[in-house]
Protein backbone atom coordinates (compact mmCIF):
# COMPACT_ATOMS: atom_id res chain seq x y z
CA UNK A 1 0.00 0.00 0.00
CA UNK A 2 3.04 2.49 1.37
CA UNK A 3 4.23 1.51 -2.27
CA UNK A 4 1.81 2.17 -4.33
CA UNK A 5 0.95 5.40 -2.71
CA UNK A 6 4.20 6.59 -3.22
CA UNK A 7 4.28 5.45 -6.73
CA UNK A 8 1.24 7.55 -7.21
CA UNK A 9 2.88 10.34 -5.80
CA UNK A 10 5.74 10.27 -7.85
CA UNK A 11 3.56 9.79 -10.81
CA UNK A 12 1.50 12.49 -9.62
CA UNK A 13 4.55 15.11 -9.61
CA UNK A 14 5.95 13.86 -12.89
CA UNK A 15 2.67 14.30 -14.31
CA UNK A 16 2.70 17.88 -12.67
CA UNK A 17 5.86 18.55 -14.64
CA UNK A 18 3.21 18.92 -17.66
CA UNK A 19 1.75 21.26 -15.28
CA UNK A 20 -1.76 19.58 -14.54
CA UNK A 21 -3.24 20.79 -10.82
CA UNK A 22 -4.14 17.62 -8.58
CA UNK A 23 -7.41 17.80 -9.35
CA UNK A 24 -7.00 17.59 -13.19
CA UNK A 25 -4.55 15.42 -13.22
CA UNK A 26 -7.14 12.96 -10.77
CA UNK A 27 -9.92 13.15 -13.95
CA UNK A 28 -6.71 12.82 -16.33
CA UNK A 29 -6.40 9.15 -14.23
CA UNK A 30 -9.51 8.02 -14.17
CA UNK A 31 -9.81 8.83 -17.92
CA UNK A 32 -7.09 6.65 -18.58
CA UNK A 33 -8.36 4.06 -16.45
CA UNK A 34 -11.66 4.49 -18.98
CA UNK A 35 -9.20 4.13 -22.11
CA UNK A 36 -7.87 1.06 -21.74
CA UNK A 37 -11.15 -0.78 -20.61
CA UNK A 38 -11.96 -0.38 -24.30
CA UNK A 39 -8.76 -0.69 -26.12
CA UNK A 40 -6.18 -3.14 -24.44
CA UNK A 41 -3.19 -1.40 -25.84
CA UNK A 42 -3.70 2.16 -24.81
CA UNK A 43 -0.63 4.00 -23.21
CA UNK A 44 -1.01 7.19 -22.48
CA UNK A 45 -2.99 9.90 -24.20
CA UNK A 46 -1.33 11.81 -27.19
CA UNK A 47 -1.25 15.54 -28.06
CA UNK A 48 -0.76 14.54 -32.09
CA UNK A 49 -3.98 12.43 -32.11
CA UNK A 50 -6.00 15.06 -29.93
CA UNK A 51 -4.99 17.79 -32.67
CA UNK A 52 -6.54 15.96 -35.11
CA UNK A 53 -9.49 15.58 -32.85
CA UNK A 54 -9.28 19.30 -32.26
CA UNK A 55 -8.77 20.32 -36.15
CA UNK A 56 -11.09 17.75 -37.95
CA UNK A 57 -14.04 18.94 -39.74
CA UNK A 58 -17.38 17.41 -39.08
CA UNK A 59 -21.09 18.25 -39.51
CA UNK A 60 -21.68 19.69 -36.36
CA UNK A 61 -25.60 19.71 -34.68
CA UNK A 62 -26.25 23.13 -36.42
CA UNK A 63 -25.58 21.34 -39.91
CA UNK A 64 -22.76 23.06 -40.72
CA UNK A 65 -19.42 21.90 -41.40
CA UNK A 66 -17.18 23.05 -38.27
CA UNK A 67 -14.43 21.79 -35.89
CA UNK A 68 -13.48 23.02 -32.22
CA UNK A 69 -11.08 25.60 -34.12
CA UNK A 70 -14.03 27.28 -36.08
CA UNK A 71 -14.61 28.49 -32.66
CA UNK A 72 -11.37 28.58 -30.60
CA UNK A 73 -9.40 29.24 -33.60
CA UNK A 74 -6.08 27.84 -35.17
CA UNK A 75 -3.89 29.35 -32.66
CA UNK A 76 -4.92 29.05 -29.07
CA UNK A 77 -3.22 31.41 -27.53
CA UNK A 78 -5.37 33.90 -29.06
CA UNK A 79 -8.75 34.76 -28.31
CA UNK A 80 -11.28 33.69 -30.72
CA UNK A 81 -14.76 34.07 -31.86
CA UNK A 82 -17.72 31.75 -31.51
CA UNK A 83 -19.24 31.48 -35.02
CA UNK A 84 -22.52 31.49 -34.29
CA UNK A 85 -22.67 34.00 -31.94
CA UNK A 86 -19.40 36.31 -32.30
CA UNK A 87 -19.11 36.76 -28.35
CA UNK A 88 -15.14 36.34 -27.93
CA UNK A 89 -13.41 33.53 -26.56
CA UNK A 90 -10.58 33.72 -23.93
CA UNK A 91 -7.16 31.79 -25.08
CA UNK A 92 -7.92 27.97 -24.88
CA UNK A 93 -3.74 27.70 -24.55
CA UNK A 94 -3.14 27.22 -20.40
CA UNK A 95 0.18 29.25 -20.91
CA UNK A 96 -1.59 32.09 -22.17
CA UNK A 97 -4.66 31.72 -20.09
CA UNK A 98 -3.46 30.03 -16.44
CA UNK A 99 -7.41 29.55 -16.05
CA UNK A 100 -7.38 27.34 -18.65
CA UNK A 101 -7.79 23.03 -17.49
CA UNK A 102 -7.94 23.95 -14.20
CA UNK A 103 -11.46 23.11 -12.75
CA UNK A 104 -12.64 19.76 -13.40
CA UNK A 105 -16.44 20.39 -13.34
CA UNK A 106 -15.43 23.19 -16.12
CA UNK A 107 -13.44 20.67 -18.33
CA UNK A 108 -15.93 18.29 -18.33
CA UNK A 109 -19.04 20.12 -19.09
CA UNK A 110 -17.08 22.11 -22.28
CA UNK A 111 -16.16 18.34 -23.05
CA UNK A 112 -19.43 16.81 -23.10
CA UNK A 113 -21.05 20.07 -25.02
CA UNK A 114 -18.22 20.71 -27.47
CA UNK A 115 -18.01 17.18 -28.38
CA UNK A 116 -22.10 16.95 -29.28
CA UNK A 117 -21.73 20.19 -31.38
CA UNK A 118 -18.98 19.11 -33.51
CA UNK A 119 -19.21 15.70 -33.17
CA UNK A 120 -23.14 14.95 -32.51
CA UNK A 121 -22.13 12.48 -29.73
CA UNK A 122 -19.97 12.60 -26.71
CA UNK A 123 -16.30 12.04 -27.17
CA UNK A 124 -14.72 8.69 -25.57
CA UNK A 125 -12.56 8.89 -22.89
CA UNK A 126 -9.65 8.24 -25.37
CA UNK A 127 -10.48 11.41 -26.98
CA UNK A 128 -11.13 13.16 -24.32
CA UNK A 129 -7.67 12.84 -22.65
CA UNK A 130 -6.13 13.05 -25.99
CA UNK A 131 -7.84 16.68 -27.18
CA UNK A 132 -6.88 17.81 -23.19
CA UNK A 133 -2.94 16.52 -24.12
CA UNK A 134 -3.27 18.89 -27.41
CA UNK A 135 -4.58 21.90 -25.31
CA UNK A 136 -1.71 21.64 -22.73
CA UNK A 137 0.74 21.36 -25.24
CA UNK A 138 -0.29 24.84 -26.44
CA UNK B 1 -20.56 60.76 8.22
CA UNK B 2 -24.11 63.10 8.56
CA UNK B 3 -23.04 65.07 6.00
CA UNK B 4 -22.88 62.16 3.15
CA UNK B 5 -26.26 60.97 4.78
CA UNK B 6 -27.50 64.56 3.90
CA UNK B 7 -26.05 64.25 0.31
CA UNK B 8 -27.62 60.76 -0.21
CA UNK B 9 -30.85 61.91 -1.42
CA UNK B 10 -29.26 64.30 -3.67
CA UNK B 11 -27.10 61.46 -5.67
CA UNK B 12 -30.66 59.85 -5.84
CA UNK B 13 -32.51 62.70 -7.47
CA UNK B 14 -29.57 63.09 -9.61
CA UNK B 15 -29.79 59.52 -10.78
CA UNK B 16 -33.45 59.44 -11.38
CA UNK B 17 -33.27 62.67 -13.47
CA UNK B 18 -30.95 61.01 -15.57
CA UNK B 19 -33.19 58.05 -15.68
CA UNK B 20 -35.92 59.85 -16.57
CA UNK B 21 -34.22 61.70 -19.57
CA UNK B 22 -32.89 58.56 -20.84
CA UNK B 23 -36.40 57.58 -21.16
CA UNK B 24 -36.88 58.80 -24.77
CA UNK B 25 -38.85 56.02 -26.24
CA UNK B 26 -42.27 56.87 -27.60
CA UNK B 27 -44.38 55.86 -24.70
CA UNK B 28 -44.17 58.81 -22.41
CA UNK B 29 -46.82 56.84 -19.92
CA UNK B 30 -44.64 54.76 -18.50
CA UNK B 31 -42.13 57.29 -17.00
CA UNK B 32 -42.28 57.76 -13.29
CA UNK B 33 -43.92 53.68 -13.01
CA UNK B 34 -39.98 52.56 -14.16
CA UNK B 35 -37.46 52.56 -12.44
CA UNK B 36 -35.20 51.12 -15.06
CA UNK B 37 -35.42 49.11 -18.54
CA UNK B 38 -34.55 46.53 -17.45
CA UNK B 39 -33.05 44.80 -13.93
CA UNK B 40 -29.26 44.34 -14.23
CA UNK B 41 -27.54 40.59 -13.92
CA UNK B 42 -26.08 40.37 -11.38
CA UNK B 43 -25.59 36.83 -10.24
CA UNK B 44 -22.02 35.41 -10.57
CA UNK B 45 -23.39 31.71 -11.43
CA UNK B 46 -25.47 33.10 -14.15
CA UNK B 47 -23.07 35.40 -15.87
CA UNK B 48 -20.28 32.63 -16.28
CA UNK B 49 -22.62 29.24 -17.44
CA UNK B 50 -24.65 31.88 -19.68
CA UNK B 51 -22.36 34.14 -20.92
CA UNK B 52 -19.26 32.58 -22.13
CA UNK B 53 -21.29 32.40 -25.32
CA UNK B 54 -23.50 34.50 -25.94
CA UNK B 55 -24.46 38.56 -24.28
CA UNK B 56 -25.70 37.53 -20.91
CA UNK B 57 -29.50 38.55 -21.53
CA UNK B 58 -31.26 39.62 -18.66
CA UNK B 59 -33.85 37.63 -16.99
CA UNK B 60 -35.90 40.10 -17.77
CA UNK B 61 -36.04 40.01 -21.17
CA UNK B 62 -38.46 37.12 -20.97
CA UNK B 63 -41.46 35.42 -18.71
CA UNK B 64 -40.74 32.77 -16.37
CA UNK B 65 -42.73 30.34 -18.68
CA UNK B 66 -40.13 31.08 -21.04
CA UNK B 67 -37.58 30.49 -19.19
CA UNK B 68 -38.33 27.49 -17.49
CA UNK B 69 -39.02 25.72 -20.85
CA UNK B 70 -35.36 26.78 -21.76
CA UNK B 71 -34.00 24.94 -18.97
CA UNK B 72 -35.25 22.07 -19.58
CA UNK B 73 -34.34 21.70 -22.95
CA UNK B 74 -30.73 22.94 -22.67
CA UNK B 75 -28.86 20.04 -24.11
CA UNK B 76 -30.64 21.35 -27.93
CA UNK B 77 -30.09 25.00 -26.93
CA UNK B 78 -30.67 26.74 -30.15
CA UNK B 79 -29.23 23.33 -31.84
CA UNK B 80 -26.35 23.68 -29.04
CA UNK B 81 -25.53 21.36 -26.31
CA UNK B 82 -25.24 23.91 -23.56
CA UNK B 83 -26.34 21.43 -20.92
CA UNK B 84 -25.55 21.71 -17.17
CA UNK B 85 -25.06 19.66 -13.99
CA UNK B 86 -28.53 19.35 -12.01
CA UNK B 87 -27.61 21.51 -9.26
CA UNK B 88 -26.62 24.43 -11.56
CA UNK B 89 -29.78 24.25 -13.68
CA UNK B 90 -31.64 24.30 -10.48
CA UNK B 91 -29.96 27.56 -9.47
CA UNK B 92 -29.96 29.14 -12.31
CA UNK B 93 -33.99 28.57 -12.93
CA UNK B 94 -34.66 29.71 -9.77
CA UNK B 95 -32.75 32.94 -10.66
CA UNK B 96 -34.32 33.59 -14.08
CA UNK B 97 -37.83 32.56 -12.88
CA UNK B 98 -37.44 34.82 -9.81
CA UNK B 99 -36.18 37.86 -11.95
CA UNK B 100 -38.60 37.11 -15.39
CA UNK B 101 -40.03 39.80 -17.21
CA UNK B 102 -43.43 38.87 -15.46
CA UNK B 103 -42.27 39.09 -11.89
CA UNK B 104 -40.22 42.18 -13.21
CA UNK B 105 -43.33 44.48 -14.02
CA UNK B 106 -41.48 48.12 -12.62
CA UNK B 107 -39.24 47.73 -15.18
CA UNK B 108 -39.88 49.85 -18.63
CA UNK B 109 -38.89 46.79 -21.01
CA UNK B 110 -39.82 43.90 -18.67
CA UNK B 111 -43.27 44.85 -18.65
CA UNK B 112 -43.33 46.14 -22.28
CA UNK B 113 -42.06 42.54 -23.13
CA UNK B 114 -44.77 40.77 -20.96
CA UNK B 115 -47.48 42.72 -22.35
CA UNK B 116 -46.40 41.87 -25.53
CA UNK B 117 -47.06 38.45 -25.89
CA UNK B 118 -50.26 36.81 -25.17
CA UNK B 119 -50.45 34.10 -22.49
CA UNK B 120 -50.91 31.15 -24.55
CA UNK B 121 -47.38 31.65 -26.26
CA UNK B 122 -44.39 30.91 -24.66
CA UNK B 123 -41.72 32.37 -26.89
CA UNK B 124 -38.60 30.57 -27.10
CA UNK B 125 -36.37 33.95 -28.13
CA UNK B 126 -36.12 37.52 -26.83
CA UNK B 127 -36.07 38.40 -30.73
CA UNK B 128 -39.20 36.23 -31.24
CA UNK B 129 -41.34 38.50 -28.56
CA UNK B 130 -44.27 40.73 -30.62
CA UNK B 131 -42.20 43.97 -28.55
CA UNK B 132 -38.95 43.11 -29.57
CA UNK B 133 -39.79 42.59 -33.50
CA UNK B 134 -41.85 45.72 -33.34
CA UNK B 135 -38.69 47.54 -31.89
CA UNK B 136 -36.25 46.05 -34.52
CA UNK B 137 -38.65 45.87 -37.38
CA UNK B 138 -37.18 49.12 -39.13
CA UNK B 139 -33.66 47.93 -39.18
CA UNK B 140 -31.72 47.01 -42.73
CA UNK B 141 -30.58 43.51 -43.02
CA UNK B 142 -27.30 44.47 -44.16
CA UNK B 143 -26.25 46.40 -40.76
CA UNK B 144 -27.68 43.29 -39.06
CA UNK B 145 -25.84 40.53 -41.16
CA UNK B 146 -22.75 42.38 -40.90
CA UNK B 147 -20.17 40.62 -39.37
CA UNK B 148 -19.64 43.16 -36.35
CA UNK B 149 -22.75 42.38 -35.24
CA UNK B 150 -23.83 39.00 -36.96
CA UNK B 151 -27.54 38.05 -35.53
CA UNK B 152 -29.93 40.54 -33.05
CA UNK B 153 -29.52 38.82 -30.54
CA UNK B 154 -26.26 40.53 -30.05
CA UNK B 155 -27.28 43.26 -28.44
CA UNK B 156 -24.18 44.63 -26.84
CA UNK B 157 -22.88 45.03 -30.22
CA UNK B 158 -25.23 47.94 -30.94
CA UNK B 159 -26.65 48.98 -27.71
CA UNK B 160 -23.13 49.74 -25.49
CA UNK B 161 -25.17 50.10 -22.82
CA UNK B 162 -26.91 46.70 -23.37
CA UNK B 163 -24.56 44.58 -20.36
CA UNK B 164 -25.80 47.88 -17.37
CA UNK B 165 -29.75 47.18 -18.68
CA UNK B 166 -30.13 50.07 -20.37
CA UNK B 167 -31.68 49.67 -23.84
CA UNK B 168 -32.15 53.23 -24.49
CA UNK B 169 -31.87 55.10 -27.70
CA UNK B 170 -29.32 57.17 -26.89
CA UNK B 171 -27.03 54.56 -25.87
CA UNK B 172 -27.20 52.96 -29.47
CA UNK B 173 -24.43 52.96 -31.70
CA UNK B 174 -24.35 50.61 -34.73
CA UNK B 175 -21.11 50.18 -35.90
CA UNK B 176 -20.29 51.08 -39.25
CA UNK B 177 -23.58 53.13 -39.42
CA UNK B 178 -23.65 55.79 -36.57
CA UNK B 179 -26.52 56.21 -34.10
CA UNK B 180 -30.16 55.04 -34.61
CA UNK B 181 -33.47 57.53 -34.89
CA UNK B 182 -36.56 55.87 -34.56
CA UNK B 183 -38.76 59.25 -35.59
Amino acid sequence: MKKQLALLIVSGVLANAGGFNPSMQGYIDSLKVEAKKSNNSFADFNAKRGELIFTSKHIGKRGREISCASCHGANLSLSSQNAFTNKSIEPLSPRTNPKRLTNVQDVQKWLKRNFNDVYKREGTPQEKGDVLYYIKSK
Amino acid sequence: MKKILLIVPFLLTGVLLVAVMADDDEDHRSIGRSIGDVAVSKDATYIKECGSCHFAYQPGLLPKRSWVKMMNTLDNHFKDDASLDQKTTKYITNYLVKNSSDNAMDYKRSRKITNSISVNQTPHRITKTPYFIHKHDEIPKKIIVQKEVGTLGNCIACHTAADRGIYSERAIKIPNYGRWDDD
